[in-house]
């Protein structure tokens, strides 16, 4: 799988908002604790519509959730 | 591992051991008698039986250890392993389908057709698990 052009602060995050769990989130979203081990882990793109779900929850700006690498296209 | 996945494990080891089995069974040397069309078909009633029972138990005991996550409803990471899987096994049923209509115009056995066809069935089913499976390992 090729790496995603972008990383993401979900795990700090989830602790920060009272050590959220993975399944907690997931189920706040609307996705599995599966699919957002694999967001975390930047293994998974998710769609537009769940990462403003995620960003949503923790009361942020997509770009405070989600952050472009630099260097890549 | 998800229940998901498990549910896929189990579909592709049963495929494998079950067609692996019929495969190795089937008389070759025979394939171009005419009962073996009905040898084929014997052999494979049984088979089916087989397979629809060993994943329902299986499936039945992953749902029972697994009971939180029996009910959760397929998600969008879910659906695109499901597409890509799918997708990636549409190659082999093409191969296998033009293979069989060259196979028809040589005048080969009805058995042999039949093999074929279903060789590039459970092949295709093979590529579109196995595929998922790892597409819920890496993506």
């Amino acid at each position: 799988m090729a790496r995603l052009p972008f990383t993401n602060d979900i795990r700090t995050l989830r602790f920060l908002a009272g050590e959220m769990t993975q399944g907690d989130l997931g189920e706040r979203v609307g996705v599995t604790r599966q699919t957002i081990a694999a967001i975390e882990q930047g293994k998974y793109s998710p769609s537009l519509e769940v990462a403003f779900r995620i960003a949503h929850v923790f009361g942020k700006p997509l770009e405070a959730v989600f952050q472009w690498e630099n260097g890549t296209g | 591992m998800a229940f998901r996945e498990k549910i896929h494990w189990v579909a592709f080891v049963t495929m494998l051991l079950a067609f692996g089995w019929y495969f190795l069974a089937f008389p070759w040397r025979d394939a171009a008698s005419p009962g073996a069309l009905w040898t084929a078909g014997g052999m494979l009633i049984p088979l089916t039986l087989g397979i629809i029972v060993a994943m329902t138990v299986a499936t039945a005991i992953m749902a029972i250890r697994n009971r939180s996550e029996v009910n959760l409803a397929e998600d969008e990471r879910d659906r695109a392993i499901h597409w890509r899987g799918t997708h990636l096994a549409y190659y082999p049923m093409v191969v296998g389908t033009w293979a069989c209509i060259g196979l028809i115009f040589t005048g080969a056995p009805p058995a042999i057709l039949l093999n074929l066809l279903l060789a590039m069935v459970v092949l295709s089913e093979l590529v579109r698990i196995g595929s998922q499976i790892w597409l819920y390992r890496r993506s």
